[in-house]
């Protein structure tokens, strides 16, 4: 029977993920040593590179058995799979944030339940949070460079992931709540979590042993 | 160029035709399904593809399923799942007789959800329902059903699926003894399969709680090994309700091990299914190389209260799509294509077919090399001609071609 496999999010937190996966001594060596192939086999294991937000994709179908993947990206896309262990690394916040000028026009509005227009790469987290309060929100959805559309009246505030606030600071965004805090999760099939338990559940033993010394 | 087709004239998005052989294997796997439901003396119903939206109640259902409206402006489902309608029709149809109903079913469902995300907006569920009996015999009895029909289906327990058997009632009744102030957000969150948060949860509470709230839900391990249990009523200490779910695991696990070994059953603490719906054993099926579950199900104890008919219930429901997909390659049925426009023609097919020979009759008069290609167009092995004194049988890719009496045919053609 072949090893995990296991999907590894490029980006952000791949790095986090590499040594959450190495405190576990899993072989991950092969993945920092050429940065362009997409499938690496090392010692049984199997590790795929791919966007964060697909990581849940693989995880959910069962093309990989366990994956690393952001809370923010779990909460948005709410896969049907097992979240077993917060690996503490990787944190940043959702926020609401606006324009500093504007930034009391869009409390007003929010206070006063009218229809604000949010720009945001998570629409369902948004769409969820404005619903939450009971207010109104015209979320549109964009796939990059979010902190633009506030700029150029394409959206009066955007709903966006910050780990330091610096984006934000450079372009004269301010943070007007707190959505959700995110760390890096360990995320598992539901069908791998139980057919293939021993490994996966040696996989979180050696994490919880060795993972805190090194996150 | 071909004309480019209209949309109109595609299947719906989730939606597709089923063509030979893959409409084949679909529809024989349902019939030895339902074969091995009859055994067990499982009698099959049929519920309308259209239901009130009352009927179901369950928001991710509701939310999931295809809605319209009748002509008095009444808002009407696509069943999205087959257990409530059937609960409906127990309570409304059976109340004269006595329980418990042994029913089963093998209807399309259809969900709007997971379109877009690889899966089916129609798909085919095949289950039972056992009502009116709170006999942990029954659940026993429904679990060994379902694993009759997947090993008589060509699927090993252990190496080709496993069983994970849970019992939502042990959790839960630890958590209302030892943390009823947490209790409904840590079985959400573990309905949402969300380790993290209960873990999150538990940090409010003192330690020895807090490590029974983590740990419950992680012991997982084959049921032939005996320390899963024992490491639940250890973390389960004197909670009555608690042990009363563990004494009825282990009543099922007796009943299961009488009729044969517990290979492929696994035991999971943290399995307790839907949010707030089964009420006692809960179990899933998967298969290796699967993603998805092929089967699941349990027991339900509250859904009847519903339709005013307070009944205890358990039951399971196969996706027989993914069924399929994950049963090993059998070889198809044989099929001889019977060429010829004659009378003679027509008098040999029917000759063929008394003898238990498949014969598709091409009436028309067709050369060889033609009647070949033809032939394995339609999957059939062999072609074969009417000819003085019985029928030429050529094999469909080339081969010799021989003259056989009618009733030397089936001896020919069915290995």
């Amino acid at each position: 029977m072949r090893g995990l496999r296991v999907a590894v999010p490029k980006g952000a937190i791949f790095e986090d993920a590499l040594a959450a996966l190495e405190s576990a001594g899993m072989p991950v060596g092969v993945l920092r040593d050429d940065g362009r192939r997409l499938l690496y086999r090392a010692d049984g294991a199997e590790f795929i590179m791919s966007r964060p937000s697909d990581v849940p994709v693989f995880v959910e179908h069962g093309a990989a058995d366990i994956g690393i993947v952001g809370k923010d990206v779990l909460d948005e896309q709410r896969p049907n799979v097992m979240e077993l262990r917060d690996l503490g690394t990787g944190a940043c916040q959702m926020v609401l944030a606006a324009p500093r000028t504007k930034v009391e026009e869009v409390r007003r509005s929010i206070d006063h339940a009218e229809v604000v227009r949010v720009g945001t790469k998570f629409p369902n987290v948004a769409r969820r949070y404005f619903e939450g309060m009971g207010r109104q929100a015209e979320v549109i959805e964009l796939h990059g460079s979010v902190e633009l559309a506030p700029l150029v009246g394409l959206a009066e505030c955007i709903v966006d992931l910050t780990a330091t606030g610096t984006t934000l600071r450079e372009n004269d965004l301010v943070v007007m709540d707190e959505i959700s805090s995110s760390t890096a999760r360990l995320i598992a099939n539901r069908g791998s979590y139980r057919l293939r338990h021993r490994e996966v559940a040696g996989l979180i033993e050696a994490m919880n042993r060795n993972g805190d010394r090194v996150g | 160029m071909r004309e480019k087709t209209p949309r109109k004239f595609s299947t719906t998005p989730g939606t597709r035709d089923v063509l030979p052989p893959e409409s084949t294997r679909l529809l024989d796997a349902q019939a030895r399904v339902l074969a091995r439901f009859r055994l067990h003396g499982f009698r099959e119903v049929i519920t309308p593809a259209l239901e009130y939206s009352e009927v179901i109640e369950e928001p991710k259902l509701r939310d999931s399923a295809f809605k319209l409206f009748d002509p008095d402006n009444q808002m009407l489902l696509l069943r999205p799942e087959v257990t409530t309608p059937v609960a409906r029709l127990v309570a409304q149809r059976l109340r004269n007789s006595p329980p418990p109903y042994k029913l089963s079913y093998s209807l399309p469902v259809y969900r709007r959800a997971g379109v877009g995300r690889g899966q089916s907006a129609e798909f085919r569920q095949a289950g039972v329902e056992a009502v009116g009996s709170a006999s942990p015999g029954e659940d026993a009895g429904t679990i060994a059903l379902l694993v009759d029909v997947l090993r008589t289906l060509g699927l090993r327990p252990g190496t080709d699926f496993a069983l994970v058997l849970g019992q939502a009632a042990f959790y839960r009744g630890y958590l209302k003894g030892a943390a009823p102030g947490v209790a409904p957000d840590v079985l959400a969150a573990l309905a949402d399969k969300d380790l993290v948060r209960v873990d999150e949860i538990s940090r409010t509470l003192q330690p020895e709680v807090a490590a029974s709230i983590r740990e419950i839900p992680r012991l997982v391990g084959p049921a032939a090994d005996g320390s899963v249990l024992e490491r639940a009523a250890g973390y389960a200490g004197r909670n009555e309700e608690a042990a009363a779910a563990l004494e009825n695991l282990r009543l099922i696990l007796d009943h299961l091990q009488a009729i044969g070994p517990l290979d492929g059953v696994m035991l999971d603490f943290g399995l307790i299914g839907r949010h707030d719906y089964y009420t006692g054993a809960v179990y899933e099926v998967y298969a290796s190389g699967l993603g998805f579950t092929v089967a699941n199900g349990g027991r339900y104890d509250n859904l009847l209260r519903r339709f005013g008919e307070p009944l205890p219930a358990t039951g399971f429901a196969i996706s027989l799509e993914r069924l399929v997909s994950a049963l090993p390659e059998r070889r198809a049925d044989p099929l001889v294509v019977l060429v010829g426009a004659s009378v003679e023609a027509t008098r040999a097919a029917s000759e063929l077919r008394d003898s238990h020979v498949p014969v598709l009759h091409l009436a028309e008069d067709l050369p060889p090399a033609q009647a070949a290609d033809y032939a394995r167009s339609v999957d059939a092995d062999w072609v074969c001609y009417p000819a003085p004194g019985g029928v030429k049988l050529a094999p469909a890719v080339g081969g010799e071609a021989e003259i056989l009496a009618p009733g030397a045919v089936a001896g020919r053609v069915i290995s």
